[in-house]
């Protein structure tokens, strides 16, 4: 890409990342050390993909606080945070401006308890100008566990990281370990923190009910073995593995049938469940719903674009369920993220272009020269749908021009059922006939 | 109203070179304004007899932008010479570079420039580190630019650096070098290496001055050479600097040596041996 601009990336800053990795821990305060508009993005981007208010504090850092550092703010904000919440953690994510003035935000953390005090802080370093939100992500995850995780006795769990995912998803996968009959340690949780149901006695807690308890990141040093739904939050599962000897599994993202097939071996290794029949008879149907609607999506042109975990998981579905995936696209860039199509374009005798680091603007090009008849990406590809006259089947985040996308799964068999049964839908509303589908 | 910076390596003598400079200067008449561009804040301590400043980012700090007034972070020091220091925070944390810019910007709000002066000084930290110290030349405020040096390889190395800086900015812009001030070291051939630097950077060595016990003395009474003793000879080599800046028209865009040619040089001038 000879150009030295970006054009509607597909991606946010490390903060927004952090922010969801800490969202998912109970009783867990994400503080923002940096200016006020580096929480209000990411709040207003928490409020209009799942339609909850979030929690985020921020040091508020103005001009005086570039020159002489940030302590101040950092340390009252602190202060503030805790006379008001009093959280169990206190996640601090930095900022663009906190790291180039370079805040020891470390130091100002520790100084900034009191001994004895039970309220731990977790300081994570995202500079917002390296890498994306997945990368802050990762770098809060694994700081959480750096400062939490603690050896004791085994408690036959498994870890399971999310990474950024939807909570229907980590519902979804929820069951499934519930099915396998094997317990869990979910780093982190955002099913209920940010898709909080209202109960029956007007109970509002200050902080969401839900989210993976501390005292759980502390006990994820005891588990079984760790697994990645998503590999670019995979620098925790690494940690645990070079710290603490707990076995670290980082595959594709379960979605579709190869991949989640993967996913449910490596819990059963892993735990030494058996596969149960009702977990084959998901997979059945997600084969029974594969050809069903085969005559529909056979050879239709596919382009996705979003995170690259997901995006290479839904284009080896794609061509799972006989699609013609013809573009990937992620602006975070990841290792696996080429092998992985690649190994798809030899496996399926598809030419899947494989766009990385890149933008939309690049995306929306490469689409018009190799085709599609359906793009599956966030909302940010709304103008390239339009554009294309073709459907956009939402899925990732943001998704904030349709309601209720973080509901429901794509993730495991009856994830990539919905997913399918999406696509197969967007396509019947616009390329056929709606007078003649009953045939 | 002419605005000129001065640079150089850390401890070559900056600040008392361009105190004893803006007080000549202000002896023969001149109105004078000199900034300190350091967080140290001790570019105007000899012209104010050693009072301690308000700095302009102290003063912010405890009163917001909005509290700071001109007459608090400006005090008239020898000869009426308007002294400013923009400090800037503690060492080791926040950023001194964008203190800096602040400051300027904050005096420019504060009408600090609105009256006439003849000359405008900013005393700028050691080296151009970053976007920050580089601010009384990127923005069109000083359009002449020296470098105190002196025959040591560090110190013209950081000469040459800075040059390099000059050359970036006078890309975009009007800054220029007017000369190299050798701050004397009593290093052998200190002259004519200066002398041979100055005309490889494509500049001239606008006034050598001598190493004398006299600036010392001076200095621990709190006052520049020109205030302490007029009469002695070190007032007349900093008479003859102001003099010489006064006149000075050779203004050029520099030519920064190769690393391996200022070497080269310093082994010729057998101040480095091979």
């Amino acid at each position: 890409m000879a150009r030295s601009v970006t054009i509607n990336p597909p991606k946010m800053c490390q903060p927004m990342g952090a922010i969801l990795a800490y969202m998912g821990v109970h009783g867990c305060v994400p503080l923002v050390h940096g200016s006020q508009g580096c929480s209000t993005y990411p709040r207003y981007n928490i409020a209009r993909h799942f339609r909850e208010s979030a929690e985020v504090a921020v040091s508020s850092l103005a001009e005086d606080a570039a020159i002489y550092g940030g302590a101040k703010n950092l340390t009252e904000a602190i202060k503030n945070v805790k006379s008001r919440l009093n959280p169990a953690l206190i996640g601090i994510c930095t900022t663009c401006m906190s790291e180039t003035i370079g805040d020891d935000v470390k130091l100002i953390a520790k100084n900034a308890l009191v001994p004895g005090d039970a309220m731990k802080i977790i300081p994570a370093s995202t500079p917002s100008y390296v890498g994306t939100h997945l990368t802050g992500y990762d770098n809060a995850l694994r700081t959480l566990l750096e400062t939490l995780a603690a050896k004791g006795e085994p408690n036959n769990k498994i870890n399971i990281i999310t990474g950024v995912i939807n909570p229907g998803d980590i519902r979804e996968i929820k069951n499934m370990l519930r099915i396998m009959n094997v317990k869990s340690i979910f780093l982190t949780d955002i099913s209920e923190t940010l898709d909080t149901p209202i109960m029956p006695g007007g109970h509002k807690p200050l902080l969401p009910d839900g989210g993976t308890l501390p005292s759980e990141i502390v006990d994820s040093a005891n588990s079984l073995g760790t697994i990645t739904l998503c590999r670019t939050a995979g620098s925790a599962a690494v940690y645990l593995k070079n710290k603490f000897n707990v076995p670290a599994v980082l595959d594709p993202a379960p979605i579709g049938v190869v991949n989640t097939d993967r996913f449910v071996q490596n819990i059963s290794k892993l735990s030494g469940a058996p596969i149960p029949d009702e977990i084959i008879r998901e997979r059945g149907r997600l084969i029974d719903s594969m050809v069903d609607v085969h005559h529909y999506m056979f050879g239709r042109k596919v382009a996705i674009f979003g995170d690259p975990d997901i995006v290479s998981a839904i284009v080896r579905f794609a061509a799972e369920a006989g699609m013609n995936p013809t573009v990937a696209m992620t602006a975070t860039r990841h290792k696996d993220f080429a092998p992985d199509i690649k190994a798809v374009n030899s496996e399926y005798s598809v030419d899947t272009q494989i766009l990385e680091g890149t933008d939309l603007y690049e995306f929306h090009k490469v689409v018009k020269t190799y085709g599609a008849e359906l793009i599956v990406g966030n909302s940010k590809g709304k103008d390239i749908a339009d554009d294309e006259n073709v459907p956009l089947v939402r899925v990732g985040f943001p998704v904030y021009d349709r309601v209720g996308v973080y509901r429901y799964p794509i993730i495991g068999y009856n994830g990539s059922i919905y997913l399918l049964d999406q696509m197969t839908n967007a396509i019947l509303g616009h390329k056929y006939d709606p007078n003649k589908l009953h045939q | 109203m002419r605005q000129i910076a001065i640079y150089g390596k850390g401890g070559i003598g900056k600040s008392t070179t361009t105190q004893n400079l803006t007080a000549a200067l202000a002896s023969i008449g001149k109105r004078v304004m000199q900034i300190g561009c350091d967080p140290k804040a001790d570019s105007t301590r000899m012209l104010l007899g050693g009072k301690a400043q308000a700095t302009v980012l102290d003063t912010m700090r405890d009163n917001g932008t909005g509290g700071v007034k001109l007459d608090t972070v400006r005090h008239t020091g020898f000869g009426g010479i308007k002294c400013v220091e923009a400090g800037g925070p503690e060492p080791g944390v926040g950023c001194a570079g964008r203190g800096v810019i602040t400051a300027i910007k904050l005096l420019e709000e504060l009408g600090a420039y609105n009256e006439e002066f003849d000359f405008v000084f900013y005393d700028v930290l050691g080296d151009v580190v970053c976007g920050g110290f580089a601010m009384p030349i990127r923005e069109g405020y000083a359009k002449e630019i020296y470098i105190v040096a002196s025959g040591e390889l560090m110190a013209l190395y950081a000469a040459n650096n800075i040059c390099k800086g000059i050359v970036r900015f006078a890309e975009n812009g009007d800054a220029r070098l007017g000369g190299i001030i050798c701050n004397s070291r009593n290093v052998d051939n200190e002259l004519e290496l200066l002398i041979e630097f100055s005309k490889k950077i494509g500049s001239q060595l606008i006034q050598f001055v001598p190493r004398d016990n006299m600036v010392q003395r001076a200095e621990i009474n709190r006052k520049t050479v020109i205030d302490f003793d007029p009469t002695c000879k070190q007032a007349e080599v900093y008479r003859s600097l102001a003099k010489n800046i006064i006149e000075n028209r050779n203004f050029v865009i520099p030519k920064p040596m190769a690393m391996q040619e200022l070497e080269d040089m310093m082994v010729e001038f057998g101040i480095v041996e091979r």
